[in-house]
């Protein structure tokens, strides 16, 4: 039950909040911190409980079987904590705490704050249950909610034109994939006739590959949806329309690592197909390079970010390609923190320049000393700078790339962490050195004290990579030192290039944009994917929806309408023929009845008399029959 | 066969029928009453010829004589003035149809019927008669004297009710 | 010429079928009294007759005739008591008056 409590708690919040987000306006901080707070305080219990009982099968609790869903199949609804889903429940609860204590600086000027916190409560409470699901069913409507509190949000300020076009092009596009979520469930139960993860996932094996293979892209396809993988990564940048905390949990830390820990779950799956595995690999290495160059172009801070997630999250996908879901799993960890934590502090910068284009910024680092010293903690992180956690999660990429013998794709991950490094020191340079935001001012404590936290987490959780590995069943090792030179050289070689282009003023960044005009459009264009998706989907169906509407207007109202003005003019003669016929066959029934009785109603006078001379003449009539008219009757009969 | 008088038969028929003829066509009750009467006493007649004297008796005693007097008093009780007691004819030829066609009817039914004849031959007496009346009939007979009594106590009751009814 | 039961029955039917009109087309109740004892006394004939030709010697019909007679007078007493009663509720005698069972 305590299990149980740990969704159910940000969920009954919702259910307070959401009817009556107005009303509670000022106390809906409160009711959401608490619940989030004894979320996380249940969460730090279990994580306790697998700890001291890690090696064991850890807890599954079924808490009942219910819906029927096929002769002889019923629906369990249940919750498993195994070492995967107790780190999980970690990560969840400590950013979802940090970032709502952060809004309580970064919204409390806003009206609907009240329905901000309900829906943050209820995003908690989906990703909480998506970590605890025991099945594909139960993980598969949890993701939906997620996918439902993510359009809320990106689409929170929804009185303007951009965070409303972003959230509707988000929930498509995350659908887009969801769709491939549905049918893997459809083709699991065809094979399995169940969704549990204990018989889904052993019986995999035994698959024919093309069976597994089927599961395992439909989940790929799932997971692209909602981690923004190449080519369903669209969605990502855009959605930095909404408030800044909430992409650091959503569009940063949780939701989009749903999609790691969903095939992270259904390794099994993928391993027993094989050719799965390699797609995932391609995918992720695409991804990574993909959002890393995107990076390198962008002027919104935000939007860095976002293709920083997107190849952070490549990165992972990479990961379990090489079929290592540790290493997967350590760095969506790592991740979410050093990546909420720059958000938080983008989200700082932006509150104070009120601007979100790097180019208006500069030299924040004598203003807001506090936000420089933790965002460089979470940059350097993120660009893999021993000893923080983003080196250690990033090695271990690395080195399972080594381990499977993928040389190539390890090439590209180096490249894609050079790039890495290269963005975000520009990103560092442009934002806290050199000059300009002279009236800028240093962020509120409440949300400085959350990025304090996750920039102590970022800190030192690189050193506890073995532990993980060990915790989640696996020989952890430390990084080989060949492999720790690579990275770290690679790192700083592009901390250094980036410096040395963006701070020392080493080449002229007009001139190079000119002199690599093609290259750059493209990059600016996002390698005109956005351009295709308008080509190819949006304009053909807003064109499709024209000729439906004008189809719609000419042919179909006009047959409805066409067999509606039919339908009044048999009415009509359908009413005539009611009045003068059934009416009429109706009223003179009725009126040939009284008449009837009008007449009969004289044999009744109340007279003995006429009672009398029925009788008799009854009698006669009587006796006529059976002396005379019988008679004849049966001699005729008997003449014929 | 009995020896049955035919001057004596055509002549009390006549009178039976003709009375009654007059019962029902004359429109003052009062002589009504007095042609039943006429009726009944030639039908008393008619009981003499066939022998039947205990009948004939009877037949005077109780109707002509009590029924009469009793159908002339209910007369004079329920007519308030004299002129009362002329009526209209009330006559209804569909009724009187009607009453010819099943007279017609009986008639043809029972002149098809056989006549058995008497195992013998035999004149009735009133000694034997009363015999048989109070030894083989005497349980029909005080049933018959019960539905009297009952009939008497009722009409008592009913009629003596008066004015309080 | 013999008087044969031919003769008596067409009398008690003729009798008979004069009572009948009379107590169907008479509106007097002392009226229609009369005609059922004209009626009656067509049946008394009819037994008395039967009887004297058919069963001379046990006389079967004219006990019958007098348990008839019997049941006829206690029925002319009721009945007239009936309609001395009725007169005195409703003041009349009239058949055709007492239409309260009217439908």
């Amino acid at each position: 039950m305590m299990l149980a409590a740990i969704p159910l708690l940000p969920a009954a919040a919702f259910a307070v909040l959401a009817p009556m987000s107005r009303a509670l306006r000022n106390s809906a901080k409160t009711v959401s911190l608490v619940a989030m707070t004894g979320s996380l305080v249940l969460a730090l219990v279990a994580f306790a409980e697998v700890w001291s009982a890690r090696g064991g099968e850890g807890t599954h609790a079924v808490f009942h079987a219910f819906l029927p869903i096929a002769p002889g199949h019923a629906f369990g609804f249940g919750l498993l904590l195994d070492p995967v889903s107790a780190v999980m429940l970690l990560v969840v609860t400590i950013v979802g705490l940090c970032v709502q204590v952060y809004s309580l600086g970064y919204m409390h000027t806003d009206e609907r704050v009240g329905w901000y916190y309900a829906v943050l409560s209820l995003f908690s409470a989906a990703m909480l249950a998506v970590v605890l699901a025991d099945n594909f069913l139960e993980l598969y409507m949890a993701w939906e909610i997620m996918g439902l509190c993510s359009y809320l949000l990106i689409g929170f300020w929804h009185t303007e034109e951009g965070p409303r076009k972003a959230s509707i092009k988000a929930f498509l596009t995350t659908r887009v994939g969801d769709v491939g979520f549905g049918l893997a469930l459809a083709a699991m139960f065809a094979l399995t006739g169940s969704f549990a993860f204990d018989v889904v996932l052993p019986a995999s094996a035994g698959w024919a590959p093309g069976a597994a293979t089927l599961v395992a892209l439909l989940l790929l396809f799932a997971a692209m949806g909602k981690s923004a993988q190449f080519p369903l990564h669209v969605w990502l940048p855009d959605a930095m329309a909404g408030p800044t905390p909430a992409s650091a949990l959503i569009h940063a830390a949780t939701m989009v690592a749903a999609g790691v820990y969903l095939v992270a779950r259904a390794l099994p799956v993928f391993v027993a197909s094989g050719v799965a595995l390699t797609v995932t690999l391609a995918i992720g290495i695409v991804t990574a390079l993909l959002g890393g160059t995107l990076a390198l172009v962008q002027h919104d801070i935000k939007k860095v970010l976002a293709y920083s997630t997107i190849s952070q999250l490549g990165y992972m996908f990479v990961a379990l390609g090489t079929a290592s879901e540790v290493a997967a799993l350590y760095h969506l960890v790592t991740h979410a923190f050093f990546k909420s934590l720059l958000f938080l502090g983008a989200g700082v910068i932006i509150h104070a320049t009120h601007t979100q284009d790097m180019r208006e910024m500069g030299g924040l680092r004598r203003k807001m000393p506090v936000t420089t010293a933790v965002f460089t903690v979470g940059a350097l992180a993120l660009a893999g700078v021993f000893p923080l956690s983003g080196f250690f999660s990033k090695d271990e990429i690395l080195a399972s790339l080594l381990r499977g013998g993928h040389y190539w794709f390890f090439a590209g991950a180096l490249l894609a962490a050079l790039l890495t490094a290269f963005y975000v020191t520009r990103l560092w340079v442009r934002v806290f050195w050199g000059t300009g935001s002279d009236h800028a001012h240093e962020g509120h404590r409440v949300m400085l004290a959350p990025m304090a936290v996750l920039a102590a987490i970022t800190a030192v959780i690189g050193f506890a990579s073995v532990a993980f590995a060990g915790f989640l069943g696996h020989e952890g090792e430390w990084p080989e030192v060949g492999l720790a030179a690579a990275s770290t050289l690679t790192a700083l070689g592009g901390i250094g290039a980036a410096w040395w282009v963006y701070s020392l003023g080493g080449v002229d960044t007009e001139a190079l944009k000119a002199r690599l005009k093609v290259p750059y459009d493209v990059l600016v264009q996002k390698y005109y994917m956005d351009a295709l998706y308008e080509a190819a989907f949006v304009k053909p169906y807003e064109a499709a929806a024209r000729a439906l509407a004008a189809f719609d207007l000419g042919v179909i109202d006009g047959a409805v309408n066409g067999v509606a003005t039919l339908w009044v003019r048999a009415t009509q003669v359908s009413r005539n023929f009611d009045v003068n016929v059934i009416d009429g066959a109706v009223n003179g029934a009725a009126d040939a009845v009284v008449e009837a009785g009008g007449k009969l109603r004289r044999l009744q006078t109340g007279r003995v008399q006429s009672y009398q001379r029925l009788i008799v003449g009854g009698l006669v009539l009587l006796l006529a029959w059976v002396m005379v008219l019988w008679p004849l009757l049966k001699a005729a009969l008997k003449g014929a | 066969m009995p020896d049955v008088n035919p001057v004596a038969f055509v002549v009390l028929a006549a009178l039976a029928l003709g009375g009654a003829v007059m019962t029902v066509l004359t429109r003052n009750v009062v002589h009504a009453a007095f042609w039943l009467l006429e009726v009944l006493v030639a039908t008393a007649g008619l009981y003499l010829v066939l022998s039947a004297e205990f009948i004939a008796l009877v037949q005077l005693m109780v109707y002509a004589g009590a029924v009469s007097v009793l159908v002339l008093f209910v007369i004079m009780l329920t007519l308030r003035r004299r002129e009362d007691s002329v009526r209209t004819r009330d006559l209804s030829w569909p009724v009187a149809a009607m009453s010819a066609v099943l007279a017609v009817a009986i008639a043809y039914v029972t002149r098809a019927l056989p006549v058995p004849a008497p195992e013998r031959a035999a004149q009735p007496d009133v000694a034997a008669f009363g015999h048989a009346l109070f030894t083989r009939w005497v349980l029909p007979f005080e049933i018959a004297s019960g539905i009297l009594l009952v009939a008497l106590v009722g009409a008592v009751w009913w009629a003596g009710r008066g004015e309080e009814l | 010429m013999r008087v044969g039961l031919e003769a008596f029955v067409m009398l008690a039917t003729a009798l008979f079928a004069v009572g009948l009109f009379g107590a169907l087309s008479k509106r007097s109740a002392i009226m229609v009294l009369m005609s059922l004892e004209l009626m009656a006394n067509a049946v008394n004939i009819l037994l008395v007759a039967a009887s004297r030709y058919v069963t001379p010697a046990t006389m079967d019909g004219w006990f019958f005739a007098v348990f008839s007679l019997v049941v006829s007078a206690a029925e002319i007493g009721l009945g007239l008591s009936l309609v001395l009663a009725l007169y005195r509720k409703v003041r009349t005698a009239e058949l055709d008056r007492l239409d309260t069972l009217k439908g």
